[in-house]
């Protein structure tokens, strides 16, 4: 026990410490990246209508037509070549300001902004949490000590919340604080204490071949996944905040905000009620065959104890 | 060029929900120890969650909210049962190898 609780220290001191670094790196990198763009955005502004003009309409079809129309039904298969398009049409006018709903957005067409990333601040902060997820990922997989990967894991969570209160999913943030890292890895940790077998052999591919080869591996399937994802456009009126939630109270409705707990309450309780009552008796299930699976099985014993008593 | 890193869009958390997922992925098929792999299936519904939370902001629609709290919900049931199963397996053999488990093998 001692000897589990003394790795689980050490764990999350490294753990820390590679958090802390990762932050220092991040803010120094986009302090500077802050820095110089804030420096070129005067003159990238001057010309931000005219060059958001200019190529939208050069290259036929990307983008919207004009500001404030919609665009086309975004075409899930356009390929990588929007991607260069897009982004050098976005370049010249990089610097967007505080409040500032120019033509420009619209006109924009190709990835929407999504959170109010007028600030660099917010954008800075998804830097951040991404890279804590992913660190914390591979962590998970590659630590030998299960009690580092459970810690690994516990920061992927929290993570993963952050990433959900930026996505305006707060009530779902809170949720999976208190669910996942709260409940799940605690119950993670009761069974690797029950076991008492931290150490582990890490990998089962051994040699450099292995290993290059689970890496190619990664790569492959996110390089795919990112090549099927970053050439989907959605249109850019969903760039805005959400839409407020209608819900009737009595006889009047009542308006409340986007992923806030009214909001998931009236959507559960009315169009989804049958999936909340189903996953209610899945938990039900689930708690019966825990115990049935992992109740200690007695031999049956045949002497007196079991009622028979001997004349 | 630097658009990519300033401006968020959904476009960056789909991508980086692949990448949790194909994390997740590679860790159960590469490890040995039942435990990490159903931190690895936890990690790949994880994924699952927050693409189903992007797509849901895009279309304004709070049905992806409560998709996402049924699939915690379901993931917590079956992370109760899991370890059971784990932990029933252990007390037979006194170990969590995956590898060991042939006695289905033809």
């Amino acid at each position: 026990m001692n000897r589990a609780r003394e790795a689980m220290r050490r764990a999350g001191a490294r753990i820390l410490a590679v958090f802390v670094a990762l932050v220092a790196v991040v803010v120094v990198l986009g302090t500077a990246a802050v820095a110089r763009a804030q420096g070129q955005g005067h003159e990238g502004h001057d010309h931000a209508g005219h060059d958001h003009g200019q190529p939208q309409q050069a290259r036929g079809e990307l983008g919207a037509p004009a500001p404030g129309a919609l665009p086309p039904a975004h075409d899930l298969r356009q390929g990588e070549a929007r991607l260069p398009a897009g982004a050098a049409a976005r370049g010249t006018g990089a610097v967007v300001e505080h409040g500032h709903a120019h033509a420009g957005d619209h006109a924009h067409g190709a990835s929407s902004p999504v959170l109010n990333t007028r600030s660099k601040a917010s954008a800075l902060l998804f830097w951040m949490f991404a890279l804590m997820t992913v660190g914390g990922a591979v962590f998970v997989i590659t630590r030998s000590n299960l009690i580092s990967a459970v810690m690994g894991m516990v920061g992927t969570f929290f993570a993963i919340a952050a990433l959900y209160a930026m996505l305006s999913a707060h009530f779902l943030a809170v949720i999976q604080v208190l669910v996942y890292a709260g409940a799940i890895m605690v119950l993670f940790v009761f069974v690797i204490m029950i076991l008492n077998k931290p150490e582990d052999e890490p990998w089962r591919a051994t040699g450099i071949i292995g290993k290059g080869a689970v890496l190619a591996l990664i790569v492959y399937v996110t390089g795919r996944l990112i090549r099927v994802l970053w050439s989907f456009r959605p249109d850019p009126a969903s760039a805005a905040m959400p839409k407020q939630i209608a819900i009737p109270v009595g006889t009047e409705v009542q308006m409340v905000d986007y992923g806030s707990t009214m909001a998931i309450g009236q959507n559960l309780f009315t169009d989804y009620l049958f999936p909340f009552e189903a996953v209610s008796l899945v938990l039900l299930i689930a708690i019966v065959g825990a115990i049935a699976v992992a109740r200690p099985h007695e031999k049956p014993q045949g002497n007196a104890s079991d009622g028979h008593t001997t004349p | 060029m630097g658009d990519i890193y300033f401006q968020i869009t959904y476009g960056h958390f789909l991508v980086l929900a692949a990448v949790l997922f194909a994390i997740g992925t590679v860790g159960v098929m590469m490890r040995r120890n039942a435990l990490i792999i159903m931190m690895s299936i936890e990690l790949m519904l994880n994924a699952a969650n927050l693409t189903v939370l992007a797509f849901a902001r895009m279309h304004g629609d709070m049905g992806g909210h409560s998709l996402a709290f049924v699939v915690i919900a379901v993931a917590a049931a079956e992370a109760a049962v899991g370890l059971a199963i784990v932990l029933a397996i252990y007390r037979s053999r006194h170990q969590a190898d995956v590898d060991s488990l042939t006695s289905l093998k033809h």
